[in-house]
């Protein structure tokens, strides 16, 4: 676990966002937020990160693609669901298409699996930078 | 193209139409029964001619109806040609793809999500549904909603 507080990588993952969360996401690592300077770096792969960023509802296409990515992951990881679609699929609950929420799909793969919500349509990027610190000194 | 201009050129084909409707100050309706609904997007599209914009489609009470919008970019106005297709059963259409390139996608989705089948459609593949979306089950129709 030690491993996981000290410099984050985190990869994006998108099942489904409407890019609102994702440009959110990419908002924190310009200049104005700049989470490098904490050690938060997004990586290419899945193989190389600490913590996934997961957007979106979680679509009937992209749940396998999920756990593909989830599984990649060397453990122990953090699975961060990124706003309101991803923590509870949101507006779109009972649509024909959504399997999700993220959770839901990521325990099915690993019920041991650290979760952490960050909430928001679209979450600030204060906010996930806060779930951030306290979902890592939680653990 | 003014509107007057338009108001006339319409009524070249009002005998394919069960009726003009000028519902807003910008909108037109054309009902019309779905084996004309070729002619008639052909003649909006390539005699008029006005832009096309995209294709809708309903699960209505009794059949189905597909909404063709086109734009009279020149006043604004939008002319919807509303086809009514009555069998549920097999309920098909023509394509007016075979014209009108840009209308293939959308006929795509209009076909995945309601099941109805555009004849002569050059590439009728699944488009927006899941791979492993069961054969034969439209999500957008009203006995699946239920």
């Amino acid at each position: 676990m030690w491993s996981l507080k000290k410099s984050v990588w985190v990869f994006h993952v998108n099942t489904g966002a409407c890019n609102n969360c994702d440009i959110e996401i990419v908002n924190c690592l310009t200049p104005r937020y700049d989470i490098e300077r904490f050690g938060i770096k997004l990586v290419g792969s899945p193989r190389h990160a600490d913590a996934l960023l997961v957007t979106g509802v979680v679509t009937r296409q992209a749940a396998p693609r999920l756990i593909d990515v989830y599984r990649q992951t060397p453990k122990p990881c953090v699975v961060f669901p990124i706003g309101a679609c991803a923590c509870d699929t949101g507006i779109f609950r009972g649509g024909y298409h959504v399997v999700g929420p993220v959770d839901k799909i990521i325990r099915e793969e690993d019920p041991n699996a650290i979760i952490a919500f960050v909430p928001g349509c679209p979450p600030k990027p204060e906010a996930m930078i806060s779930g951030v610190v306290k979902a890592l000194s939680a653990i | 193209m003014n509107q007057e201009e338009l108001n006339n050129r319409l009524l070249e084909i009002r005998d394919k139409l069960i009726d003009i409707e000028h519902t807003t100050n910008n909108r037109i309706f054309l009902p019309c029964e779905a084996e004309n609904n070729y002619d008639v997007c052909k003649f909006l599209f390539e005699d008029l001619p006005l832009r096309f914009v995209i294709v809708t489609g309903i699960d209505s009470d009794n059949c189905f109806e597909v909404l063709y919008h086109f734009s009279n970019d020149e006043t604004g106005h939008v002319v919807t040609v509303k086809a009514f297709i009555r069998d549920r059963e097999n309920p098909a259409i023509e394509s007016i793809s075979p014209f009108i390139p840009g209308a293939e996608w959308i006929e795509r989705e209009v076909h995945d999500i309601l099941g109805i089948e555009f004849k002569n459609h050059p590439n009728m593949r699944r488009l927006i549904l899941s791979d492993d979306w069961p054969e034969g089950v439209y999500p957008l129709r009203k006995e699946v909603q239920k």
